[in-house]
C-alpha cells in the first residue's frame, strides 16, 4: 500500500485537539487569575514538528491496514470474499487494544 | 447515570459567543472527518484489492470514523507526553510512545523513524550501522501478545 494520509490532514486535526484542550485550560487559568495586573497570558499552543506527523501518518495508515488485515482473515475463513460489518465486528476489541 | 463517556456538554457560563464557538469547533471538525473519510475510502479500497477481497461501504465508514476518534486521541497523548517532557513540540519520540501498547507496532514505527532520519543528509549525527541496513520490509499483521 502506497499510499499514505495528508500530514497537513493529521496536523489540521491535531491543531483541533490541541486548541480545544487549551481553551479549557485558559478557561480555568482566567478564574486564578483574576486578582492580577490585567495581562492576558496566552498559553502557547503546542506545535508538532515535520518527522512527527510523517510518522503519525503511519501510525494511522497501519491502523487502518491492520483494520483490513484482521477483518479480511475472518472473512477468508468463513469462505466470504467481501468484507462484512460482522468481520469488523470481531476484530475490533483486540484491534482497539492493540492501538 | 453519569458515566465517563458523558463529555463536557453543557459547561458554558460564556454564553452565545461560547456556543458560536462551539458551532464553529463542530463544523470544523465534521469537515476534518470528511477529508480523513475520503482517504480512508481510498486506502482502504486499494488495499482490500490487494488481498482479493471487496469491503462493503458500512465497513469503511466505521474504520474511518474510528481513524478519527483514533487521530484526536493521538493528539492528546503526544501533546501530554511533549509537556511532560517539558516540550512544547511534539517529536518523533512522542509519537513511537503513543504506541507503547504493541510492542511491534513500535518496533515498525521505530524503523520508518529511523528511514526518515536516515534520509536527511543535514541532520547528521552518527550514522549507525543498523539504520543503513534497514530495508523496506513486507507489511505482515501485526503479531497479538497473548
Amino acid at each position: 500500500m502506497e499510499e499514505n494520509f495528508d500530514p497537513d490532514l493529521i496536523h489540521a486535526i491535531f491543531k483541533l485537539v490541541w486548541s480545544r484542550r487549551n481553551k479549557k485550560v485558559e478557561g480555568n487559568q482566567g478564574i486564578h487569575l483574576e486578582g492580577g495586573a490585567g495581562t492576558s497570558k496566552k498559553t502557547r499552543a503546542t506545535t508538532a514538528n515535520a518527522s512527527a506527523l510523517k510518522v503519525s501518518c503511519e501510525l494511522l495508515r497501519l491502523f487502518v491496514a491492520e483494520a483490513i488485515q484482521r477483518a479480511a482473515l475472518i472473512a477468508e475463513a468463513e469462505g466470504i470474499d467481501i468484507i462484512e460489518p460482522t468481520h469488523l465486528e470481531r476484530v475490533l476489541p483486540q484491534l482497539l487494544l492493540d492501538f | 447515570m453519569e458515566t465517563l463517556g458523558d463529555d463536557g456538554i453543557g459547561i458554558g457560563s460564556g454564553g452565545e459567543s461560547d456556543k458560536e464557538r462551539q458551532e464553529e469547533a463542530e463544523q470544523e471538525a465534521a469537515l476534518l472527518r470528511d477529508r480523513l473519510r475520503l482517504s480512508v475510502i481510498s486506502m482502504a479500497s486499494s488495499h482490500a484489492k490487494t488481498l482479493g477481497m471487496t469491503i462493503s461501504e458500512p465497513v469503511v465508514a466505521c474504520i474511518a470514523d474510528l481513524a478519527f476518534k483514533q487521530a484526536e486521541q493521538m493528539g492528546r497523548d503526544v501533546e501530554l507526553f511533549a509537556q511532560h517532557a517539558g516540550r512544547k513540540s511534539v517529536n518523533m519520540e512522542d509519537v513511537i510512545l503513543s504506541a507503547h501498547r504493541n510492542e511491534h507496532l513500535m518496533g515498525l514505527l521505530r524503523d520508518f523513524a529511523q528511514e526518515l532520519k536516515g534520509k536527511e543528509p543535514c541532520t547528521e549525527r552518527k550514522r549507525t550501522k543498523k539504520a543503513l541496513k534497514n530495508e523496506n520490509k513486507v507489511q505482515e499483521p501485526i503479531e497479538m501478545l497473548d
